[in-house]
């Protein structure tokens, strides 16, 4: 009898080694993506960021910093792919987030910033509870910075999407600039009338009926936005998008039709003007090359603080 | 003879040195986690100085609390319970204290190395190769020990807690084996799902096996009653060995793994309920007319809290595992609360239950203290209780956040209070600890006054 249970122990454990780390490594292969971090873009007698990478790990930064983003994280940048961590060994997708996600970090603040922030958290950030790693040496904290400057710099976006071929041949006629500050201005208002209350004041997706949605609102600050066209913006208003609770505002029979819909196709070109200004766009290959300044700062001197930084986005207005 | 006193052959001193150990490295591991969760309400409280900043501090603690405190505990406790309950003695103590010392050198190692920063990066694998490998031996050498033991056993039947034992004991090393990935590359995702794997059974394979184990070993014998069903116990331990082990995933639940490896991890976390309400109907029926017990003796009262935090756990564990309530509730300190009711209210308390019962048997020394081993309780029970609402409610004001979009700069400044509160509640478990250490300290190296009597009569006669 105990020479049964003795197989037994050893088959079912066998069997789940079998099936939850054997079968992975066999089946889950994917490819490099070609999004994930690039660590061969600064100096490296400058900073070198695979160095910091290990420095990273050493500190363990990943016990309150991870590094995926998830469909619901707002304002953290494109989602991750499997294939952009096929070199990211060991793992940091870290665990709990005590801190923010970084995921996308780079370029998200200059560099000197970042190296201010390591050295003494709350004098650029009041009431963070980040630890101070003012005892990392020069050549760490350079690394370091370098390294959190690459996160996610080759995640761009390279597929784009097309309307339908019926709003793409020119069959509607443009009524209004949708370049012009003016259009983008008018489309703020109808925004804020009709749109907010699921997308949020500032398109992050998180307005008040957001937490009734199963399907959650699209949070129009992420780049992936920066690939839709004028007609395809004018598509997605107008035909809503099925299987989720965003409605159509035009009318889908007659798409000139003046009188059709809730929004007429002027107040939905004015929508449009102001939508395509809402997607941030990702910097991170300027301050990478700034890295060469990070040796001025210190302890006391805060940062010059950009405008970029405090601009909710950056699109043109 | 200085061999004799380093591998010492008597009966039960491998047991004792064990617990001992476990004992003096808990100071230093729950003291690094009570300091850095200060660190988290007075971020600065030092300055420059490595060893003392928070992740160096999580690491030791982390590692400290599970290899140091609790592993060395549940050797030290099975190295009493196994030749008990085989009616039989330690297959070779000297053995077993030839393994206390390497446990020991190898705790060292990882005090030095992980608060230097010396990590893996690998969560609950930080330890470095060669600590990797001296765990491996030592572990080996655990197994041999208790497994020899068993071949040597003068009983024919095998009791529930000896099933446990054993399965954890060859689970564990394998585990370990393939958790550590000290000499394997593996691409990122792939890393990240056999450290879950690992992550995961580090408790399920050994925590919760050995625990539930010594749940089993000392409910019956601190009552006084018999076990309620074996055929209960069978089904538990099989329900345990199937669903336990593929769960891992369920920690990274919204990463680009595959989806049908998600699916594996929820359904077996949720059936995991099964096994569990399996156990406690049988440990709470066993405790069937002697629940007063729990208000008189400590060994009882340590391993009935235990039980029902471990109904909590258990409850807590499948409840966020399924994927809408871990897509609220992921990476908050919801899930921090979580860890530390498995391994400081369930697994501690058992643990504690066990050398509270065994080290009298084991020494012959009766407890220095009584009123110390009730102050540790009510402090650790009650400081548990602190810590575990306090996170949880910090969890849910960070989850409530994340699900929002509100700046982290926003909502980390609400839960302030609450990184005080637990700061607090570490307070009371590790002072806690520190009484159940002095009055271990006390009850092993007081002379009692009746032995120094009999000694004295015996130099003048």
């Amino acid at each position: 009898m105990y020479r049964a249970g003795a197989l037994g122990v050893l088959i079912t454990f066998f069997l789940i080694i079998w099936a939850t780390v054997l079968m992975p490594m066999v089946l889950f292969n994917p490819k490099p993506s070609g999004h994930g971090n690039n660590y061969a873009v600064s100096n490296k007698e400058v900073a070198d960021p695979a160095r910091g990478r290990q420095v990273y790990v050493r500190e363990g930064c990943f016990y309150c910093h991870t590094q995926f983003t998830r469909l619901q994280d707002r304002g953290y940048g494109p989602l991750v792919k499997a294939g952009d961590y096929v070199f990211e060994t060991p793992h940091q997708l870290g665990t709990a987030r005590t801190g923010p996600d970084l995921t996308n970090e780079g370029g998200k603040y200059p560099a000197q910033w970042q190296k201010a922030h390591l050295i003494n958290p709350r004098a650029v950030k009041p009431g963070s509870i980040m630890p101070s790693f003012s005892f990392l040496s020069d050549r760490d904290m350079n690394d370091l910075v370098a390294y959190v400057q690459s996160l996610g710099n080759e995640r761009k976006v390279t597929a784009y999407v097309e309307a339908p071929a019926e709003y793409m041949q020119g069959t509607i006629p443009k009524t209004v600039d949708t370049n012009s500050d003016a259009a983008a201005n008018a489309g703020r208002g109808l925004y804020i009338q009709d749109c907010a209350a699921c997308h949020g004041m500032e398109g992050l997706g998180n307005g008040p009926n957001a937490i009734s949605l199963e399907k959650k609102p699209a949070n129009f600050t992420r780049p992936f936005y920066k690939q839709y066209s004028d007609e395809f913006w004018y598509y997605r208003v107008t035909e809503g998008v099925p299987g989720t609770r965003m409605p159509r505002w035009g009318d889908g029979g007659n798409l000139n039709d003046p009188r059709g819909g809730i929004l007429t196709p002027e107040q939905r070109w004015y929508l449009v003007a102001y939508l395509k200004t809402l997607s941030k766009d990702r910097t991170s290959e300027d301050t990478v090359d700034k890295l060469d300044q990070l040796n001025s700062v210190g302890i006391e001197r805060l940062p010059v603080i950009t405008k970029e930084q405090w601009e909710p986005h950056s699109g043109e207005e | 003879m200085l061999l004799d006193k380093i591998f010492s052959n008597q009966e039960g001193s491998a047991s004792r040195n064990f617990m001992i150990s476990a004992l003096w490295w808990s100071i230093f591991a729950m003291g690094a986690g009570l300091f850095a969760g200060m660190e988290f309400s007075v971020p600065d409280l030092v300055h420059n100085v490595p060893q003392l900043s928070m992740p160096h501090l999580r690491m030791w603690h982390v590692n400290g609390v599970a290899i140091g405190w609790l592993s060395m505990g549940y050797v030290g406790s099975m190295f009493y319970m196994v030749p008990n309950l085989a009616k039989t003695k330690l297959w070779s103590e000297r053995l077993g204290n030839m393994t206390m010392w390497a446990w020991n050198l190898l705790m060292v190692g990882a005090f030095c190395t992980l608060l230097n920063g010396a990590t893996e990066g690998r969560e609950y694998a930080e330890l470095g190769a060669v600590l990797d490998v001296f765990a491996l031996l030592a572990l080996f050498c655990i197994s041999a020990n208790v497994y020899m033991t068993i071949v040597h056993r003068r009983v024919k039947k095998l009791y529930v807690s000896l099933w446990y034992f054993l399965g954890a004991l060859f689970w564990f090393p394998l585990v370990y084996l393939i958790g550590q990935r000290t000499f394997v590359q593996l691409p990122g995702l792939n890393d990240a799902i056999i450290g879950w794997f690992y992550g995961h059974n580090i408790l399920g394979m050994w925590f919760t096996t050995v625990g539930v184990g010594m749940m089993y070993y000392l409910l019956p014998r601190t009552t006084g009653n018999p076990l309620y069903s074996h055929g209960l116990s069978m089904l538990g331990f099989w329900g345990i060995a199937l669903f336990y082990a593929p769960t891992g995933t369920h920690h990274i639940l919204q990463s680009p793994v595959p989806e049908w490896l998600k699916a594996i991890a929820v359904i077996s976390s949720i059936f995991l309920l099964v096994p569990v309400f399996t156990v406690l109907t049988n440990f709470f029926m066993t405790m069937k007319g002697k629940w007063h017990l729990m208000i008189t003796d400590m060994p009882t009262r340590f391993t009935v809290t235990s039980c029902l935090f471990y109904l909590v756990t258990c409850t807590q564990g499948p409840f966020q595992a399924t994927r809408w309530i871990n897509w609220y509730l992921h990476f908050s300190q919801w899930v921090v609360g979580h860890a530390h009711l498995a391994l400081l209210g369930t697994f501690s308390f058992i643990l504690s239950a066990s050398i509270y019962y065994g080290l009298p048997r084991v020494t012959g020394r009766e407890w220095y203290s009584q009123g110390l081993i009730r102050a540790h309780w009510w402090l650790k029970f009650l400081g548990f209780l602190l810590m575990m609402t306090s996170l949880t409610i910090a969890g849910l004001v960070q989850a409530a956040g994340w699900a929002f979009g509100i700046p982290v700069d926003q909502w980390s400044l609400t839960i302030r209070p609450y990184w005080f509160l637990r700061a607090i509640s570490g307070v009371m478990i590790v002072l806690g600890q520190l009484f159940f250490a002095y009055n271990a300290y006390k009850t092993l190296y007081t002379p009692a006054k009746l032995e120094v009597k009999t000694k004295e009569a015996g130099v003048t006669a």
